[in-house]
């Protein structure tokens, strides 16, 4: 395949408060259609390792998830249209966080049983996860307490409602490509959706 | 739907797309590491998928070739066994394979072969 290395989508990184300009500004780079799969992966890595940063809570995981749903995208889809590269990505990289959700759950439950959970006094040891020592990267961000507050909010909605809201409003796909993304139908986008957005709204009083 | 969902909506999107502008530069890298390799051809794959023919084929060739090769030599087996016996009527017999009689009267047989080299001429 070519490998023309493009550039990953960059925006003006103006104040955090510049408002809808800017917004627009990313969302066209966003919705562009790409000229390569080349073109396509750099306009998305970023946004992809944020939301399974977003969803895992783990920067590791997060390069795990995308790094496979880019060889599977490829590999599998590679010669399908760009236009339909989106939700497929999309999709694949859900999939891939879920997968490893479970895996992990399946970890700490072995290592319940094991007995991993407490050391000789019957304290509890850290987790089985190892650190995350990596400099915080909302941190760096000029608003980082608000994107904190969504990332909590969004992490404690129900699997799907997540998925909904992360899919159709962060990354901004429309009803159908997010129902294919989630492998269900425009309604249950819908419904999943509203139910998210209401959650949100009695957790976001802050943001008043 | 709401001003407030709207407003929500917008910012959650604005911090998302910020939060994604401004991944730190190792991560950066690794992506950009990780897209190049997905963008590789997958050589080992086609490679792979010539290697299962080929295994096959010399798989079959060895096998015709030890099939073939006895049927080939079998007829000139007794040839060469009685090859091998004539060579070698010089020698006395094989203990093994003689009558035991033979050894019995071996000071018979001697007298009997040098008779028989003397009394030949003057018949």
């Amino acid at each position: 395949m070519e490998h023309e290395d493009a550039q990953p989508d960059k925006a003006d990184p103006g104040p955090m408060n510049a408002g809808v300009a800017l917004d627009s500004t990313l969302l066209e780079a966003v919705r562009e259609v790409p000229r390569s799969m080349d073109a396509f992966l750099a306009q998305v890595e970023r946004r992809a390792w944020r939301m399974a940063e977003l969803n895992l809570g783990n920067r590791e995981d997060a390069m795990d998830a995308v790094q496979d749903a880019m060889l599977r995208l490829v590999r599998h889809y590679g010669d399908k249209p760009a236009e339909e590269w989106t939700p497929l990505f999309w999709g694949i990289l859900r999939r891939r966080i879920v997968d490893l959700q479970r895996r992990r759950k399946v970890r700490s439950i072995v290592v319940g049983w094991l007995g991993g959970g407490k050391d000789d006094d019957g304290d509890e040891l850290p987790s089985w996860e190892p650190a995350d020592e990596g400099p915080d990267p909302s941190a760096r961000l000029q608003d980082a307490q608000a994107y904190q507050d969504i990332a909590q909010a969004v992490r404690r909605l129900p699997r799907r409602q997540r998925e909904a809201f992360m899919l159709r409003v962060m990354e901004g796909l429309d009803v159908a490509e997010t129902a294919a993304a989630m492998g269900c139908s425009d309604g249950s986008v819908k419904t999943h959706l509203s139910r998210a957005m209401h959650t949100l709204r009695d957790q976001l009083e802050a943001w008043r | 739907m709401s001003h407030r969902d709207e407003d929500i909506q917008r910012r959650a999107r604005e911090l998302y797309l910020r939060a994604s502008n401004e991944v730190d530069p190792v991560i950066a890298g690794r992506l950009r590491a990780a897209r190049r390799t997905a963008l590789e051809k997958p050589v080992s794959h086609a490679a792979r998928r010539m290697l299962l023919p080929a295994g096959a084929f010399a798989m079959l060739a060895l096998a015709s070739l030890i099939v073939w090769q006895p049927r080939q030599s079998s007829p000139a087996a007794p040839t060469q066994v009685m090859q091998s016996a004539e060579a070698d009527s010089d020698l006395p017999p094989d203990a093994d394979s003689a009558d035991p009689a033979l050894y019995q009267d071996l000071d018979f047989y001697g007298w009997l072969a040098s008779n028989q080299g003397s009394a030949s001429p003057t018949r």
